[in-house]
């Protein structure tokens, strides 16, 4: 075995026993857990070290991050509850979504709102920061189109969750205005 | 995401107002139904398409693979074949060559050329020696890749619709976990039996959460990749005088100008060693060349060092071999480091094989996110009494009618070939629908359409061997062969156990 890969088998059993103490601690009750609590960040950030350490931080923090999400779904999976034969509990039951009245006028509004109108928002924020951002060009041009799905998804979550329209529209109109403007600026300064 | 529990035994006061959850809940629960579909598609093809190049030598094991990078003599080799073959095609016009990657766990020098105008297109394997031996052919890793990446409509609406998509993704992880106010306290709870509903949201929950810095990463560069050309689009009205090409070219690095006439072929062995000189531990990836032996010809060589993730670096020269500066996708500034990394994590091409499979099983995860998600609204509205059985079956239909129509459709190109893929899937995903509508119950539908994917998949596996049988030389046809084996004896798997007895299949939701 190389040494990147001994170093990954040791950072691999850190996080599956750091995961495993993280859930005795949130399982229990504290103050009792709480050395299960720090050990098991304690494992988990000195896995992620040993992985960092075998191949570096770029490639290292990938790996770590792919291994971490893995040894949860595997510890999680060792502790799967066959509840075929118990009933269900009042406390079990999931938290509701908020009911509200709604018609076809008010989804179309609220599609309109939460595709078009938040994308057309994210967009203009994402092309006036690759604009006017003061940084190298490669730079504001990436940052300023990562900017877009990110604030997309944003706007996206809350214009749905809002129930107040109008408030949603606004705010995001003024937002489109301000940002095309920053935006298009130096162009229309130029003519 | 739902939680499975309400109500505290502390009397602490909750992180999330409960108002608010409930808003988000609301939202994520809209956002989830209007794009659930369309995520599951794109996310099922996704993990499909991380096997891409493993799937491509699987159509094709004919031929052997080559496992490390190739010299410079040789890619130098294969160019003057790649454009030997151009010429006799007519389509001497953009010349692309990609060398094997262990990184990518790509292990094939592959030749393509393409000429704008008059759409004609060529692409060929060449040996370890560069010499052209067979033009490539794998008609149903296409198919998967395009229905990913733009799902066969025309590209430009259909990666925008794939960008949706991604951002609707992205919104619902927001409000998913912003509608998860007991997120470390339920952590690890995983029941599994008795209600439907708290199943369901605990493993859409314990997925969603648990593999979210993979979630939140393929969906944000899933979605960046798919909005990319809307978004350059605006900046080159705000800032490049509305050419999208300049505005490209300004990320991207520079093309060929447009003075067309004759000029030299490119001397890429030189070009290889001159990078080689400056990094002696780079190995050729890629050559792409722009306008080939044309006097403004641009050549971009992909030359990948180790410890990065990007799947190389762009050296870019002049046909003349002047070098033009380089992409700085390795070590230069941060928007081009994160320009590098997108499509190795987006696909995750980092780290061959085990790299892979990752991504295989957090793709699986992200699509059981996708499907339970929809379950956990039919499951919510049984409870309460108003029950959607048509939902439910058209939801089963959609959810087991992909695995059955994606295995249709490779079936179909193993045995009809390439232009019976598109038919066969759409009718393949129809017909499950309709099938499931039929059904008595959704659960039915699901149960049956998943035996039949089951089925279709040791067709599948049953006609490549015999269509390839004794031609083999390529072992990752077997590995593939392998893999679909094992994935439909464990499609098998809830069937076999409810035939001796073990009922360890998901409660029905009439329960």
């Amino acid at each position: 075995m190389t040494p990147a890969v001994t170093f990954s088998f040791f950072g691999t059993l850190l996080l599956i026993n750091g995961i495993a103490f993280l859930r005795r601690s949130w399982l229990g009750k504290r103050p009792r857990n709480l050395l299960s609590l720090i050990f098991g960040w304690f494992a988990v950030v000195a896995g992620i070290a040993l992985f960092c350490h075998a191949w570096g931080g770029e490639v290292g923090m990938a790996y770590a991050l792919l291994v971490f999400s893995l040894a949860a779904f595997l510890v999680i999976a060792f502790g799967i509850e066959d509840r075929s034969h118990r009933r269900q509990k009042v406390r079990d039951v999931a938290p509701e979504p908020e009911e509200r009245l709604t018609n076809w006028r008010r989804a179309t509004a609220k599609a309109l709102l939460s595709i078009v109108l938040a994308g057309v928002a994210a967009i203009g924020i994402g092309v006036a920061f690759a604009v006017s951002a003061p940084m190298e060009t490669h730079d504001r041009i990436v940052i300023g189109g990562l900017l877009v799905p990110v604030l997309w998804g944003g706007g996206m979550a809350w214009t749905l969750a809002d129930a107040k329209l109008l408030r949603a529209t606004l705010l995001l109109l003024l937002i489109s205005a301000l940002s095309y403007g920053i935006a298009f600026l130096p162009k229309a300064l130029a003519l | 995401m739902t939680s499975p529990k309400t109500s505290s035994p502390t009397h602490k006061r909750p992180l999330l107002p409960p108002k608010f959850v409930q808003a988000m809940l609301a939202g994520h629960s809209a956002l989830g139904l209007a794009f659930a579909a369309l995520i599951y598609i794109v996310c099922l093809t996704g993990t499909i398409a991380v096997f891409m190049f493993e799937l491509q030598r699987w159509e094709q094991p004919d031929i052997a693979p080559i496992p490390h990078s190739v010299s410079a003599e040789v890619v130098a080799n294969a160019l003057q074949a790649g454009q030997r073959q151009a010429l006799a095609d007519n389509a001497a016009h953009d010349l692309f060559i990609m060398g094997p990657n262990p990184h990518s766990g790509y292990a094939r020098l592959a030749v393509g050329y393409r000429d704008h105008e008059t759409d004609v297109r060529g692409d060929w394997i060449a040996n370890a020696d560069g010499d052209l031996v067979a033009r490539a052919q794998a008609p149903w890793t296409t198919f998967v890749t395009v229905l990913h990446g733009s799902l066969h409509l025309p590209h430009t609406w259909g990666a925008f619709l794939v960008g949706l998509t991604g951002v609707a993704l992205l919104s619902s992880l927001v409000s998913g976990l912003l509608s998860h106010p007991r997120m470390f306290k339920d952590a690890f709870h995983l029941r599994w039996g008795g209600s439907r509903r708290l199943q369901d949201a605990d493993l859409h929950n314990r997925l969603g959460v648990w593999g979210l810095p993979f979630h939140f990463v393929v969906s944000l560069s899933g979605a960046l990749i798919g909005l990319a050309t809307l978004v350059v689009g605006v900046l080159a009205l705000a800032a490049y005088d509305g050419d999208t090409e300049k505005a490209f070219a300004a990320i991207l690095g520079p093309h060929a100008g447009p003075d067309e006439s004759a000029g030299p072929l490119p001397d890429i062995a030189a070009m290889i060693r001159a990078v080689q000189a400056a990094k002696p531990d780079a190995v050729f990836t890629s050559a792409n060349f722009d306008h080939i032996a044309k006097a403004d010809q641009v050549v971009h060589l992909g030359m990948r060092a180790p410890g990065h993730l990007p799947l190389a670096n762009v050296y870019y020269f002049k046909g003349d071999g002047m070098a033009l500066g380089d992409g700085g996708l390795e070590e230069g500034g941060i928007g081009q480091q994160i320009l590098g990394v997108l499509q190795p994590l987006h696909f995750g091409w980092f780290g061959g094989i085990p790299v892979k499979l990752a991504y295989g099983v957090l793709g699986i995860a992200l699509s059981i996110v996708t499907y339970t998600g929809v379950t956990i609204w039919l499951s919510r509205r049984r409870d309460k009494g108003r029950p959607a059985p048509g939902w439910e079956k058209i939801w089963a239909g959609v959810g087991w009618g992909q695995p059955l129509a994606l295995g249709l459709s490779a079936l179909a190109a193993l045995y009809l070939g390439s232009p019976i893929i598109i038919p066969a899937y759409l009718a393949a995903s129809a017909l499950a629908i309709l099938f499931a509508l039929g059904c008595r119950s959704g659960t039915a539908a699901a149960a049956i359409l998943r035996t039949a994917s089951a089925f279709v998949l040791l067709a599948v596996v049953f006609a490549h061997l015999t269509i390839w049988n004794g031609r083999v030389v390529d072992t990752m046809g077997v590995a593939v062969d392998t893999t679909l084996l094992l994935v439909a004896l464990g499609l098998l798997m809830p069937l076999a156990k409810r035939r001796s007895g073990v009922n360890t299949m998901a409660p029905s939701l009439t329960k």
